[in-house]
């Protein structure tokens, strides 16, 4: 069956979404909001984001891809938002494997085969 | 990790085969897995059941009563394991160290055959190895231990609540783990074949099992297990624990949910073809004679941690030797791993600190005349309130008198007591004398000034 992506705004949606799919492996990249031309505040983000989708092919089958945009940088600023606080979220991007410890911050995020190895994990 | 600092090519390879009960976990090792890390954790959810009993008299007032739930508690620490495991593979990976999750043992001169978990083999050279395969727990060998009994492997990711426990044996870890399931609220019982904590000071060890058992924990001394049997499986079942004694031919028997095995542990060197490139091991024991420099008897090939003959077997003294080791090969260093006055913990209901030597081992050493013991009971202050044992907690400093009476062994029985041994422990390095502690003041009010 391969792999599907949803693509989410905000932390309700999310969890919404990740529930949905609960029994099927969930992979999620948490990035700043875009603008109308497409560009994140999230410089980190922006870099991380075509390493991550050229890994994706490697996330075993059934697996969920869900793209998840955290909100805008005074947001995600906030100490108390509802993705530090509930998913544990300490930086964007974050690429993580829904319901384990298995998780990439920030700069991990670049590395091609730190992407892989969260993919190919078990 | 080292090793590759020094733009060396590393691999490792770690793979844990199955308790007999089926039960595996990730990289590691022992300590982070199945031991020191979950202990700890362990160990700290029942004292804070203690601390909830305690706060009541400091003024928290709650009317429901506090019941443990273990499957909570055991979530949150594998959950924590599994970070741990996480980071370590992340951190191999950017130090461009190759992992393998496969079974390494040697076929040849500088080569080793890796079988993964779907019995795919590859096979490796290299310019030299280190082993540090561990060890992992014993069992009985009597009917029904491995089909119906849990090790240490085993109870940390139980998932399900052990219920009435037996612990068999009288380690620390059989210790540590009765005390912390009965500081849950368990009913246990400790089965002794001999004497507690063997290796330890001896004065210390029985002041140790006295506390458990004025806290609840049973004893049965002198007794060995000779069949378990299984009354009803359940998650946990019930089980009929059968024993002898060791001084005449009384039999009991028992009813328990759960048997925890913790008799001790068994050098992981038999299966690793240890012969086919003529390693030396104490075919008793299993464990591997090196120099002080690590070296087996084989040039290139190097052995740390809890395999090593006559070394302690402590997770800080493995890094410590591991570390020192490669800086020696590769960076040009000198410095060998120093094995004298390592401090250690027992974490047991009261901890247990000690660095240097027990009180037997110093008499046997330099003569009963020869030193000094000083020693104290104390109460800490935070027990005070809540009316907790004011005779319990005990420091000993053992002294050479031929020396300028410096401190050779310490031992402190109490709260903390990992926290208080480990300064201690670099003011031994330092060769600290009675007369140096004595002018030292005391931080008030604290155990550790017990020890000033």
């Amino acid at each position: 069956m391969g792999w599907e992506e949803k693509q989410v705004c905000g932390y309700t949606e999310f969890v919404q979404t990740a529930q949905r799919y609960h029994g099927r492996p969930i992979f999620a990249l948490f990035c700043g909001d875009k603008d109308a031309a497409g560009r994140s505040w999230c410089p980190d983000c922006v870099t991380a984001e075509p390493v991550v989708r050229k890994e994706l092919h490697n996330m075993p089958d059934e697996s969920v891809f869900i793209y998840c945009l955290v909100g805008d940088r005074a947001y995600w600023k906030d100490p108390n938002n509802e993705f530090r606080k509930n998913l544990k979220l300490t930086g964007v991007p974050t690429l993580l494997k829904y319901g384990t410890p298995q998780k990439l911050v920030e700069e991990e995020c670049f590395k091609e085969e730190l992407v892989r190895m969260l993919f190919t994990e078990d | 990790q080292e090793a590759a600092k020094y733009e060396k090519k590393v691999l490792v390879l770690d793979f844990v085969t199955p308790t007999p009960l089926g039960n595996s976990w990730g990289l590691g090792g022992t300590c982070v897995n199945v031991g020191c890390i979950p202990k700890k954790l362990m160990h700290q959810a029942a004292l804070l059941g203690q601390a909830l009993q305690d706060s009541r008299k400091y003024g928290w007032q709650f009317t429901e009563e506090v019941k443990h739930n273990w499957m909570t508690m055991t979530e949150s620490v594998q959950n924590y394991i599994g970070s741990l495991n996480w980071g370590y593979r992340v951190s191999l990976r950017e130090k461009n160290v190759t992992y393998e999750n496969a079974y390494g043992e040697f076929v040849g001169p500088h080569t080793i055959k890796a079988t993964n978990k779907r019995g795919i083999e590859k096979l490796y050279t290299a310019e030299r190895f280190l082993i540090a395969t561990g060890e992992r727990p014993r069992y009985l060998g009597i009917p029904g231990d491995k089909e119906y009994c849990i090790s240490s492997d085993d109870l940390f990711s139980l998932p399900y609540c052990p219920g009435k426990t037996l612990v068999v044996g009288a380690s620390y870890v059989a210790l540590e783990c009765a005390g912390f399931l009965a500081g849950l609220g368990l009913d246990v019982t400790v089965m002794v074949r001999s004497i507690l904590l063997r290796g330890f000071d001896q004065d210390i060890a029985n002041k140790i099992g006295e506390y458990m058992e004025e806290h609840g924990i049973k004893f049965i001394r002198q007794f060995v297990p000779i069949k378990v049997q299984q009354i009803e499986e359940g998650t946990p079942g019930r089980l009929k624990v059968t024993a002898k004694s060791t001084t005449g031919n009384q039999v009991i028997e028992g009813e328990y949910n759960t048997v925890l095995l913790a008799i001790g542990r068994d050098a992981c060197t038999r299966k690793i073809g240890l012969d086919k490139v003529g390693v030396k091991i104490n075919e008793k024991t299993g464990k591997i004679p090196v120099n002080d420099e690590e070296q087996t008897n084989v040039p290139y090939i190097y052995a740390v941690g809890d395999i090593l003959q006559d070394k302690l077997e402590l997770t800080p003294v493995a890094i410590q030797a591991g570390r020192l080791l490669v800086q020696r090969l590769y960076a040009g260093a000198t410095g060998k791993c120093d094995y004298l006055n390592v401090p250690t913990t027992v974490f047991t209901p009261l901890e247990y600190g000690a660095c240097g030597y027990s009180e037997e081992t110093a008499v046997e050493k330099f003569g009963e005349e020869n030193i000094e013991v000083y020693h104290s009971h104390f109460w800490p202050l935070e027990w005070t309130v809540p009316s907790r044992d004011n005779n319990k907690c005990y420091a000993k400093i053992i002294c050479n008198i031929q020396d300028k009476e410096r401190i050779i062994g310490f031992h402190v029985l109490g709260p903390n007591a990992g926290e208080i041994t480990q300064g201690f422990a670099a003011a031994m390095k330092c060769g600290v004398t009675k007369e140096q502690l004595d002018s030292t003041v005391g931080i008030h009010p604290v155990c550790a000034e017990v020890c000033t």
